[in-house]
């Protein structure tokens, strides 16, 4: 699960305790991957066990002490090889529009045509503020940093697009059926 | 800005008719970026000439500012097409034995304008484009994305209500289409009204407004940013 190397990629650039962790992933991947407290917790407690991640105690007034999260050299050797290797799962169809395609499809095409539309205006008004938020920084900062962000949301746009040919692609094929069928 | 009314076209195609488009009916903003889309054959580029005064409708009417297309003579057609109108196509449509700047200035050539009065600002035109040290160049000594920005640059020139884009990066790739894209959005965000065709969702998200096509008539008109009127 890349959860775990998302969280060594963050603790590698500085120690941060889990409130601040999270923050960091959402700003950096948030638009296409959203996390909980929870699952950011479990993972940080795994990572430890693996002895990838260690912690300091830092005492806070009137309240429990807190624990900032440090990476270790195991933890880096592990992001590093993770880093170097290529990924070679394709993405996954495990999109909750899929399984709604899969028992749509068979009785009656009108609901799932109209919920092509639905779909792909939901694409499209995200590929807008994807594109927003790449305007944005470009009248914004340069650097590695905000290098990287505009091409992970090159990525959010091109499997916009994708999915939105595929769904065009879905209702031509739907509606050439149903000619077929009358 | 620009309106359509029951707007439809037929042709005659040997003894055939073939309706490219029917009872279309909309209006643009000014300050709109809108985006045409529709498959292969479903009308786009006609829609795209009869907005700007290219073809004449069969049935219904066209408006540009409120001016009707219809019931003028050509040289007044010509002359809000040449003036009111930019155009912006996927093969750039540049005359190749003119240079960037004389490219450029044509519109106003056209217009009797003498080229003294011209060149200066086909300069600048040049210059807001990003193409300032290219202004001697003819076509073949540039790239695609600067034919293209030679072409945008052809289309401001006048000072036009709109600027009608036919997939304007169909011929080129994607890092060069998306700095096409950066200075069509950058020109909108100065007032410039723009209505683009295109298969491109990564280009329309760059407007906020999409209105699909289907068999000629228009399927979905969606609103997909609020950052615009």
């Amino acid at each position: 699960m890349s959860i775990k190397y998302a969280i060594l990629g963050i603790l590698a650039e500085g120690n941060l305790h889990g409130y601040d962790l999270k923050s960091s992933f959402d700003e950096k991947v948030g638009e296409f991957w959203s996390l909980n407290y929870g699952q950011i917790y479990s993972t940080l407690d795994r990572l430890e066990k693996d002895g990838f991640v260690t912690h300091d105690r830092e005492a806070q007034e009137k309240r429990p002490d807190r624990k900032i999260f440090r990476i270790t050299p195991e933890g880096r050797q592990e992001l590093t090889q993770w880093l170097a290797t290529p990924v070679t799962r394709i993405r996954a169809l495990r999109d909750e529009f899929f399984i709604k395609l899969v028992f749509m499809v068979k009785s009656d095409p009108a609901p799932v045509l109209a919920l092509i539309d639905k779909q792909k205006t939901l694409h499209l008004k995200q590929m807008n503020r994807l594109t927003q938020r790449k305007l944005a920084m470009k009248n914004g900062g340069a650097g590695n940093g905000a290098l990287v962000s505009e091409l992970l949301i090159d990525a959010g746009l091109f499997h916009a697009e994708a999915d939105i040919r595929w769904l065009t692609l879905c209702e031509a094929k739907i509606k050439a059926a149903i000619v077929q069928e009358k | 800005m620009i309106e359509l009314r029951n707007a439809g076209k037929t042709y005659q195609q040997g003894s055939r008719e073939v309706r490219a488009l029917r009872d279309v009916s909309f209006v643009i903003n000014k300050g709109e970026f809108l985006s045409i889309m529709g498959p292969s054959g479903s009308g786009k580029s006609t829609l795209l000439n009869l907005m700007g005064g290219l073809d004449q409708p069969t049935s219904g009417e066209v408006f540009i500012d409120s001016r009707p297309l219809h019931g003028i003579t050509d040289n007044e057609l010509t002359l809000i097409r040449r003036r009111r109108v930019g155009y912006i196509f996927q093969f750039f449509n540049l005359l190749p034995l003119l240079t960037a700047e004389e490219n450029v200035g044509l519109p106003l050539l056209l217009d009797g304008l003498p080229f003294s009065e011209v060149k200066p600002r086909a300069a600048a035109l040049l210059d807001k484009v990003g193409l300032k040290e290219r202004a001697e160049h003819r076509p073949e000594q540039l790239s695609g994305g600067e034919m293209q920005r030679v072409a945008i640059a052809r289309a401001l020139i006048t000072g036009p209500a709109v600027i009608l884009a036919d997939e304007p990066t169909g011929n080129l790739d994607s890092h060069t289409s998306e700095e096409i894209f950066l200075l069509l959005k950058s020109l909108n965000d100065q007032g410039q009204t723009i209505v683009m065709v295109t298969h491109d969702p990564k280009a329309a998200a760059y407007g906020s407004r999409i209105i699909t096509l289907k068999d000629g008539a228009p399927d979905q008109d969606i609103v997909i940013g609020g950052d615009n009127p």
